[in-house]
């Protein structure tokens, strides 16, 4: 294709191996898509392998190897596409390097070199990037093997060894490719283990004897370890000829066992293991599952979706999320596969996660330590992780509505779900996470606003809010449901709470629970209590139908609860049917349009099954966070610097605090946070911009001027007051009278 | 349902009405009605004709209706420790203890009873209360010369 060097005839071709290890930093050529990205290799413009395309990624480890032969003097071209685009129009074009094959090795001589080249453009005008690796190897033998590309001659995958089965796996579709190249052959002895130094050096680790080796051990294959059976279609087929291709099998296997360091350790709890034909399979002490799979490169496609990839125990899954561990800090599993960690700071070990949100506390309830491990599983999914890049939300805070509204509406959840950055128009606050705070804060007042009717108060209460079912005097009210849903699942996802406490029964709507009598209560008080009534005594001739009164728009209307529910009378043996339809009627069926709306905003971004391990009361927290304060926590989780407890101005401060309305308390909270909410495990659990920050109280400022705050640190700047009506007028007139950024 | 519940009240208010009060729709809008209750004869409102207002809820019966003493002035001037001048009954069968088996009569009977027998121990004028529990004598005269002055058809109209 590319090349254009004419052969020499003069020397000898011979057999070399090229292994197609990885590329980085690919250019990204559509905005929304990434590539996915497969290797075609050409020798002299005659000899073409193919490596598979690994879906949507930058960063593609193909670590697949070939055989091809050469002169010294040969042209290996390796050029990367796009299969997506390929496979359309044969573009998809992401860059190619050119081997002159003597400048790296001596074919004739044991030799091998890794290669990693900058990506370069052909010919046309398209812009490329990224570097791509590749490796040579080639071997000194006596006898020469016959020029010609080994798989063009087999066809068929026909062998004992899964790393042969990448040599003669070369289809012109990569998809077509049956077998896939990700495992790694590793016939070492039983306790022997192949390790990479930070050179790349291969070197081996002999367990038994506890010492090192650069030479690989021979691996007679009795003494491999005692596999486990694995049900295998392929295996049969392979093991009629494989003794047809074991001569070619030796020079190959040395090969691919190198490549396979590229991906460093298995993950922990993993171990490879080989099935009686050879072939790698990975177990998973963890979660006790076998797979074919490399559970490092699983990682690596993880992006894709397409396998439901997290089969696996949670702990050992979430692990590989939540990046290194502390200093000091190591994971350990116990015999039975459990994960524990060990602080060799402190020399303890505990069952929990020192990168989670907080160590599980013995005084923290069993139901907040339930929330707490599920909330772990709910970020650990695939659907509940970020997306790389940011989302840039830019807002006018008299208008925060109807400009969220257009831009919310507009944007893909792929898009909604990166790294979100809100600016308040004419303000210069950088969003590290103060000003989405902020944002969701106030975007929640709007949208429940009940003066809007999308919602309105239960007849519970004052605070707790549900759909109305008159909302549709705003003809677009569907729309702003669709909406609403959609701002409350990017508010769970992005981790912000939403100022709004909701009926029980809203919340497990969501989660798709059925209603029930109970949940009237939260719905309307009186209702559930005429209802419990009807229950409990006779209500023959009370004259009841199967009907609800409705006032819609200042007029009654009566609506049959069951086709001629006006004529059909409640009766001691009908009442039941007629309690749960009410109960039906009034909860969902009459808000069923604006619900549905709702519901097809949220679970844009956070799918069914995902929200589905929460319980109503658990999704209350998730989306509202706490909503008193617990002023001796506060206290307890607080920091100081430039003060100390004792200090006189601290005393007064938590006095002043003490002397607060609630509600004074939680603008107190929104001024220096930028919510009233609290996380569920209370305030040590406090996030900043970058990660846990308590709530900090800073000696700092003129003891005229007024506290000030930075809500990305939850930190309060408090001048040294003389005096404790200074410190109170002081602190009253900031936090009610601030709202809008200045510097973060 | 409402509807055809509140009909029947009120043809059985003009079968078997009342001696003591009266209830009807104030206009063509039988969800609000006006009712009347003559002070009982045994209390200190002996001689007094309140007025009320009830609004009757769309879920009538199965949420209670509202009924709240009107004046004819712009306060409603009745001395009772369950009353207060924005002329709000407290009496539980009008919140909690609402059943769908109660009716405009019986509500209105209520309202006679607790005129005769206040609730001091759930007041919704504290004060009263306070004055009806230690000293019987000036709550009785107050509440009389309120009724007087206030609530007489001599003197209001």
């Amino acid at each position: 294709m590319e090349s254009t060097i004419p052969q020499h005839p003069q020397n000898e071709k011979r057999s070399i191996n090229i292994t197609i290890i990885s590329a980085e930093g690919l250019y990204k050529r559509t905005l929304f898509l990434f590539p996915d990205p497969f290797v075609i290799i050409t020798v002299d413009g005659e000899q073409t392998c193919t490596t598979k395309a690994l879906k949507k990624t930058l960063t593609p480890i193909w670590n697949e190897e070939f055989t091809i032969s050469v002169f010294p003097s040969s042209v290996i071209t390796v050029q990367v596409f796009d299969q997506k685009k390929f496979k359309k129009k044969g573009q998809g074009f992401l860059g190619v390097i050119n081997i002159q094959v003597s400048q790296h090795i001596n074919i004739y001589s044991d030799a091998e070199e890794i290669i990693k080249q900058k990506l370069r453009n052909s010919n046309s005008s398209d812009p490329v990037e990224g570097n791509l690796i590749v490796k040579l190897k080639s071997t000194a033998l006596p006898n020469n093997i016959p020029s010609s590309l080994s798989n063009s001659e087999q066809p068929s995958a026909v062998t004992n060894d899964e790393a042969l089965t990448n040599v003669a796996s070369s289809s012109s579709d990569p998809s077509n490719n049956p077998i896939s190249s990700n495992s790694i052959s590793e016939d070492l002895p039983s306790g022997w283990e192949q390790r990479m130094d930070h050179l790349g050096r291969i070197y081996y680790v002999d367990h038994n004897s506890r010492t090192t080796t650069w030479k690989k051990p021979t691996a007679p294959a009795a003494s491999l370890q005692q596999p486990r059976f694995l049900p295998d279609d392929e295996t049969q087929n392979t093991n009629e000829t494989s003794n047809e291709t074991s001569n070619e099998t030796n020079t190959t296997t040395t090969n691919t066992e190198e490549s396979s360091n590229v991906l460093g350790p298995l993950p922990s709890g993993w171990e490879q293991r080989l099935t009686p034909e050879g072939r790698p399979y990975f177990v998973n002490h963890i979660a006790r599952t076998t797979t074919w799979e490399d559970p490092r490169l699983r990682n690596i496609r993880a992006p894709d979706g397409s396998r439901a990839a997290f089969v696996a125990g949670i702990a050992g899954q979430t692990a590989n999320y939540l990046g290194p561990l502390p200093s000091g800090w190591e994971m350990r599993l116990t015999g039975a596969g459990r994960v524990y960690f060990v602080d060799h700071n402190t020399k303890t070990t505990t069952w929990d996660d020192p990168r989670l949100p907080s160590n599980l506390d013995q005084s923290v309830p069993q139901y907040k330590r339930d929330f707490r491990r599920k909330y772990v599983y709910f970020r650990s999914q695939l659907p509940m992780r970020p997306i790389a890049g940011q989302c840039h939300l830019k807002v006018r805070r008299e208008s925060i509505m109807e400009d969220s509204y257009s831009q919310i509406m507009s944007l893909p959840p792929f898009e909604l779900k990166k790294r979100l950055m809100i600016k308040f128009d004419g303000e210069d606050g950088l969003d590290y996470g103060g000003v989405s705070r902020d944002y969701f804060y106030m975007l929640s007042h709007e949208m429940f606003n009940p003066e809007y009717c999308l919602f309105e108060y239960s007849a519970h209460d004052t605070y707790t809010l549900q759909i109305s079912p008159n909302s549709s005097v705003n003809p677009e009210h569907l729309k702003y449901f669709k909406f609403i849903g959609k701002a409350m699942g990017l508010a769970i996802f992005h981790r912000r709470f939403l100022d709004g406490f909701f009926t029980s029964s809203f919340y497990k709507m969501i989660l798709r629970k059925p209603i029930t009598l109970d949940d009237m209560q939260s719905v309307d008080d009186e209702i559930y209590r005429s209802m419990v009534w009807a229950l409990q005594n006779d209500v023959t001739d009370m004259e009841f139908r199967f009907t609800v009164d409705e006032l819609k728009f200042g007029q009654v209307v009566e609506i049959e609860l069951k086709p001629g529910g006006k004529d059909i009378e409640v009766t001691e043996e009908n009442k039941k049917e007629w309690v749960q339809l009410n109960v039906q009627y009034r909860i969902c069926d009459r808000i069923k349009d604006q619900f549905s709306a709702f519901l097809s905003g949220f679970y844009e971004l956070v799918p069914q099954d995902m929200i589905q391990v929460f319980d109503e009361r658990e999704l209350e927290l998730l989306i509202g966070g706490l909503s008193e304060t617990d002023i001796d926590d506060w206290k307890k989780h607080t920091d100081y610097r430039g003060y100390t407890e004792t200090d006189q101005v601290i005393q007064w401060f938590w006095q002043c605090v003490n002397d607060m309305d609630s509600e004074r308390r939680s603008r107190l909270l929104q001024f220096t946070t930028g919510t009233s909410r609290i996380p569920v495990n209370g305030f040590k659990d406090l996030q900043g911009s970058d990660g846990p920050r308590r709530f900090t109280i800073e000696k700092a400022g003129d003891i005229n001027s007024l506290p000030k705050s930075h809500t990305c640190f939850n930190r309060i700047d408090l001048p040294p007051y003389n005096d404790y009506q200074t410190l109170s007028y002081k602190l009253t007139l900031a936090i009610e009278n601030t709202v809008g950024f200045g510097q973060e | 349902m409402a509807l055809r519940r509140i009909s029947k009240e009120l043809k059985d208010l003009e079968r078997d009405p009342p001696s003591t009060c009266s209830a009807g729709p104030v206009s063509d809008d039988v969800f609000h009605w006006q009712a009347t209750i003559m002070g009982p004869s045994d209390s200190p409102y002996n001689g007094g004709v309140f007025f009320l207002s009830i609004h009757f809820p769309t879920d009538y019966p199965f949420k209670p209706p509202k009924a709240s003493i009107i004046s004819i002035s712009f306060t409603t001037r009745i001395y009772h420790p369950n009353i207060n001048s924005n002329g709000s009954i407290c009496l539980d069968i009008l919140k909690d203890q609402w059943s769908p088996a109660l009716t405009i009569s019986k509500v209105l009977l209520s309202i006679c009873s607790m005129l005769t027998d206040p609730n001091p121990d759930d007041p919704l004028v504290p004060e009263i209360a306070h004055i009806y529990k230690t000293d019987r004598e000036t709550y009785e005269s107050t509440a009389r010369e309120w009724t007087r002055k206030f609530a007489s058809k001599l003197s209001s109209l």
